[in-house]
């Protein structure tokens, strides 16, 4: 489903006043992709969604989004993507669907009752679509905010902190529906803090802290920031294969971790894993159980985030 | 455009509608203005003391005409208070609700938000104070007071209701609208903009003391002068409302 670039920026950087909110941010992402934007607060994650959606303008540099610059076309880009802001603001005295109607009235070409029933059902609040927005619970009003964002069937998506104030139902149901506008063609770019939310929905994580720390696959980041290190469990204790393993040309290194786990670092992780499997069961090592030692996101984000420090 | 214009509109209404206090504003401020007014011209000429008066007084008519010709200027009060109130319940419930920021992200221009929010507050204040203005005419006529009525219903009359009306209207939401820029709550918004009132009470002023006769010429020009004002406050209006400083300013 990724196809071409439907988003791009070239030196992209806001300063407001003395403070550099973001700094020369160079990045493409295609169509159908759903691109994580991770960092500490103040890292500009928002301030960068921002500028995407025309909102505010940058200080230097330019964005391309759907084939227009946000800073002179706001308008058209608008017509084009949706915009999940940080806080769902809602008229609180009027209903649900009186808001929905409101903010579908605004795109040309859409039936905003229609839209705003189809969308009120889409996101689970058709029962209460009469109720006014005051009454709803702030996971409630999280979803509708999502379901805004999809009066006019965007087809980019800027999501910040989308599942912030759901419970893990409504959370996993959330992210459900943005593989399905993902496979429907979508382009999502997602700030979030959950990073096995970023892991689960990302084809690649971008790490920002006012800059770009980098951009990849959660897969390729882990490699880039730590070596890839294979777990062996063995039924009858490592002893004796850790002494014929580490005299394998291709093991860098082999240990026994605390949990009684063999450990091993290999010189090319994907050929050398059969030879290492063939070694420990020659040297009569009983396997239960190899697998790569994959260290978790959050390790890889705040190891990027600490590299930035110092 | 047209179509998202009105969208605002129709939505501020829908917001008013769901405010029972907002109208409720709507319709008992200019119903004890004009009852204010209509008081005033019966009671004063009954029931003043002549001593007060002085050996040259005017009899009681024309201290009532004294009265009636005050009118003009005291309903611009109406439109005033009524599109300075709904400014800045427009705004700061955008601020307090935090709606601007998503209302952005659509395809509605600043300017169309501006005046969509200016029609929605100025047309019922403006509705309001001609309202007001027949009403006071005919509970007038009906009192008896037709020959003085015939006097303060000149050129400068109409002049004051068609054209210094709606500057003035104007006026109280664009300093509504700054008003609510600056501030943290609609009551802050409201105490900003209440200012609006003092021009309004100079003339009331101005004309009471006779210092300046408002000739139909003269309100024309005065009318213009609000109107110029208007135009220099909006482009101030507008800079405050860009879409940078809501997002990221306003609190």
């Amino acid at each position: 489903m990724i196809d071409h670039t439907v988003i791009s920026t070239e030196g992209l950087s806001k300063r407001f006043g003395d403070r550099v909110a973001v700094d020369a941010l160079t990045v493409a992402v295609c169509g159908g992709e759903i691109v994580g934007l991770l960092g500490p607060n103040g890292a500009g994650k928002t301030t960068t969604l921002r500028m995407l959606a025309g909102i505010i303008a940058p200080s230097a540099g330019r964005a391309v989004v759907d084939g227009r610059d946000p800073a002179s076309e706001p308008e058209k880009v608008h017509e084009s993507i949706g915009f999940l802001t940080e806080s769902p603001g809602f008229y609180e005295r009027l209903s649900a669907e009186r808001n929905l109607a409101y903010f579908a009235a605004f795109y040309g070409g859409v039936d905003a009752k229609a839209a705003a029933a189809r969308e009120l059902a889409r996101l689970g609040l058709a029962d209460r679509a009469r109720d006014k927005v005051g009454t709803f619970s702030k996971g409630m009003k999280q979803r509708l905010a999502l379901a805004r964002v999809l009066l006019h069937g965007p087809r980019i998506l800027f999501l910040d902190e989308p599942t912030a104030g759901l419970d893990p139902e409504a959370a996993r149901n959330l992210r459900e529906l943005i593989v399905s506008l993902r496979e429907h063609g979508c382009t999502v770019l997602l700030s979030t803090h959950n990073l096995s939310e970023a892991e689960e929905l990302s084809d690649r994580i971008a790490v920002f802290r006012t800059r770009l720390l980098a951009i990849d696959t959660p897969r390729a980041l882990r490699e880039r920031q730590f070596e890839r290190r294979l777990r062996v469990r063995l039924a009858d204790g490592v002893a004796p294969s850790l002494a014929a393993l580490r005299e394998e040309p291709y093991v860098r290194e082999a240990r026994v971790e605390e949990d009684g786990v063999l450990t091993v670092l290999l010189a090319d992780p994907d050929s050398d894993r059969p030879r290492l499997v063939s070694r420990i069961v020659q040297a009569g090592g009983q396997i239960l159980e190899v697998r790569e030692d994959e260290r978790p996101l959050e390790d890889v984000y705040l190891s990027l985030v600490r590299e930035e420090e110092t | 455009m047209k179509r998202r214009i009105w969208n605002v509109v129709r939505m501020e209404w829908a917001g008013m509608a769901a405010t029972p206090s907002s109208l409720l504003f709507l319709v008992v401020i200019p119903l004890i203005l004009v009852a204010q007014a209509l008081l005033l011209s019966w009671i004063v000429p009954r029931f003043v003391n002549p001593a007060i008066l002085g050996p040259t007084a005017a009899d009681a008519s024309a201290l009532r005409l004294l009265i009636l010709r005050q009118f003009p200027f005291f309903v611009l009060l109406i439109p005033a208070m009524v599109a300075n109130v709904f400014a800045t319940l427009g705004i700061v419930e955008e601020k307090v609700s935090r709606t601007l920021e998503p209302l952005l992200a659509t395809p509605v221009r600043t300017w169309e938000l501006l005046v969509g929010k200016i029609l929605s507050g100025a047309v019922p204040g403006l509705l309001v104070a001609w309202v007001s203005a027949a009403l006071f005419v005919a509970v007038g006529h009906a009192l008896g007071w037709g020959s003085q009525l015939r006097l303060v219903l000149t050129a400068t009359f109409f002049l004051d209701v068609l054209l210094l009306m709606p500057a003035v209207s104007l006026l109280s939401f664009i300093l509504g609208v700054i008003g609510s820029s600056r501030a943290r709550d609609a009551k802050e918004a409201q105490n900003l903009a209440v200012l609006v009132i003092f021009p309004i009470f100079a003339l009331i002023a101005v004309q009471v003391t006779g210092l300046v006769e408002f000739t139909p010429v003269r309100t024309l020009l005065l009318s213009l002068a609000f109107f110029a004002v208007d135009a220099v406050l909006l482009r101030g209006a507008v800079r405050l409302f860009g879409r940078e400083s809501i997002v990221t300013r306003w609190k």
